[in-house]
């Protein structure tokens, strides 16, 4: 299952909204964090979250059993490893 | 009068206070001058005239300072009679020179970035710069932070920035987060980003717990 | 035991510094060598002080590179014409010069000199003698009782002319100090100047008024000594420069 964390800060608002929104993925919180998990791949649409580039680019705090695939100014896609 | 032992405070871990001096080189003091205490007004706060007595064979000099704010200073030597050293046509600045094919990344990983309260004060120290030869080559704006950037005479990059907003504390525990998953990762082989991330999705599971019990306001398992 | 070599900063004019100062020294059995660098100075006024300090710099570059073992700044109204305290901000700035070039040189100056050997001999009332004029004199006694002593009474010569308080005589010296109050006086300064003549004075000084008698030389010979660790045992100078003397058994 892949499944990634997002530190809680203003900027990432647009990123943990988009992976809050699509209803495969559950989003919880570990203390400062929120961490994304599904059944199957991760899709997070850059366009949607609204997010520039530095803070895109840097949103990604953690990777549990699980490999980015693709991050680039289209998309985030995060995989089971 | 009373018996007033006043029970000794213990001293804090951290108390350094700022930078003394960052110091640098320098071949041309007239300009380093015009930059620094003409362009951007920075005031001279301290001089030194001195000599080499030490062990090593050493020209005489002078070390200058001026203030860059909160009582931090830069700071340069000149060391009069004394040449650069190797490829002046190389990239690089007064200190040294990086192979012609250094990469932008790579130099500009080296820098100083004073801080400013405000888009009023950013502005106005654009201005300066602007007006003199040394304009800003570029400015920045991410979510957190607002940057101008130059060359001083010396080829040193100087930023200018200022914060869009104050750090929090969730970011500091993930700075530490990120350096002991770094430390780690580092040191073993093929260091990666990926291997990174991955080593500190298992610190964030390791220490849950500990933040649960510490600050009770971030639940574990709140869905949203 | 190797020389020690002793590093002078004076006024150009100064001639007395270089005399007493290798007198004294050369009392104690040790080997030293002086080496001297000058600044311009020829009447003692504000304006010529302020020009005198500014040559400074240049004097500790040239005595830094004898690798002096320590260097006395002979200037003792030089420095408290500039200001309360200031003798510690000038030994602060040699020594910054010295250090940031590396050297170990240590620095001393005349001012904190006569300080030090005031406090090594717990004094806290002083009587003064000084060649200075009325106004000089007045910036002198201010300085030291900014330091923490009283000073009960002081004599003034009113000689301008550096070169020509090298030759005050020394009853003209004694007189000055045989009209001074020295009720309750714990040290008497014979010579608060370091161009003004009183080696030989010192010692009767101190046997005619029965008082603890210093100079400004003969506390920067202290002040030297008990830099480098040295034993402070100089016969015919005062009681300040016996103070590790062998007190013989009776």
């Amino acid at each position: 299952m892949p499944r990634f964390y997002v530190l809680e800060v203003p900027e990432n608002e647009g990123v943990i909204r988009v992976a809050a929104d699509d209803p495969a993925n559950t989003v919880d919180r570990v203390g400062p964090y929120r961490r994304v998990t599904a059944r199957g791949p991760i899709v997070i649409d850059r366009r949607a979250t609204g997010c520039r580039h530095a803070v895109w680019y840097s949103a990604v705090a953690g990777l549990e059993t699980s490999v980015i695939t693709q991050h680039d100014k289209d998309a985030l896609r995060v995989e089971a490893r | 009068m009373s018996d007033n032992i006043q029970a000794h405070e213990p001293d804090p871990v951290h108390r350094v206070r700022g930078v003394d001096h960052a110091a640098f080189p320098t071949f041309d003091p007239t300009a380093t001058v015009r930059f620094y205490r003409d362009v951007l007004k920075f005031p001279v706060v301290h001089s030194i005239c001195a000599a080499g007595w030490g062990p090593e064979k050493h020209p005489d000099f002078i070390h200058f300072f001026f203030d860059i704010g909160n009582d931090d200073r830069l700071a340069f030597f000149y060391y009069f009679g004394w040449q650069p050293a190797g490829d002046q046509s190389a990239p690089g600045d007064a200190w040294a020179r990086l192979p012609h094919d250094t990469p932008e990344f790579f130099k500009n990983s080296r820098h100083i970035a004073l801080n400013v309260a405000d888009e009023d004060d950013l502005l106005e120290y654009r201005r300066r710069l602007d007006e003199s030869e040394w304009p800003v080559e570029m400015q920045v704006m991410h979510e957190t932070i607002e940057s101008i950037y130059t060359h001083d005479p010396n080829g040193y990059m100087l930023e200018i920035t200022r914060q869009l907003r104050p750090v929090t504390p969730q970011e500091d525990l993930d700075a530490e987060l990120t350096i002991d998953a770094l430390c780690d990762v580092a040191s073993g082989e093929d260091p990666s980003m990926d291997k990174l991330l991955t080593r500190k999705a298992e610190l964030i599971v390791a220490r849950a717990a500990d933040w649960e019990k510490e600050n009770p306001l971030w639940h574990e398992t709140e869905k949203v | 035991m190797p020389t020690t070599r002793v590093g002078l900063i004076v006024p150009s004019t100064n001639t007395t510094v270089e005399t007493e100062i290798p007198r004294l020294l050369s009392r104690t059995g040790d080997e030293f060598s002086f080496h001297s660098s000058r600044m311009r100075m020829h009447s003692v006024t504000p304006e010529q002080l302020r020009a005198m300090n500014a040559q400074r710099e240049r004097c500790v570059l040239e005595i830094g590179d004898t690798g002096a073992d320590v260097v006395l700044y002979a200037c003792l109204v030089a420095i408290m014409a500039m200001g309360h305290g200031h003798h510690r901000d000038a030994e602060f700035r040699i020594a910054e010069q010295l250090g940031s070039g590396g050297s170990d040189t240590r620095v001393l100056s005349s001012a904190g000199a006569l300080l030090q050997g005031l406090t090594d001999l717990s004094a806290r009332r002083v009587a003064l003698v000084m060649p200075y004029t009325q106004p000089l004199a007045r910036l002198v006694v201010d300085y030291i009782e900014a330091e923490g002593f009283e000073v009960a009474d002081w004599r003034a010569l009113d000689v301008a002319d550096n070169a020509e308080v090298a030759c005050i005589p020394g009853t003209t010296v004694m007189e000055a100090a045989r009209r001074l109050d020295l009720t309750g006086v714990d040290a008497l300064v014979i010579s608060c100047c370091v161009q003004m003549p009183s080696l030989d004075l010192v010692e009767a000084a101190e046997v005619e008024f029965g008082i603890p008698t210093l100079s400004a030389a003969t506390a920067g010979a202290y002040s030297i000594l008990r830099r480098l660790g040295l034993p402070v045992d100089v016969p015919g100078a005062g009681s300040l420069l016996r103070r590790d003397a062998a007190v013989p058994v009776s």
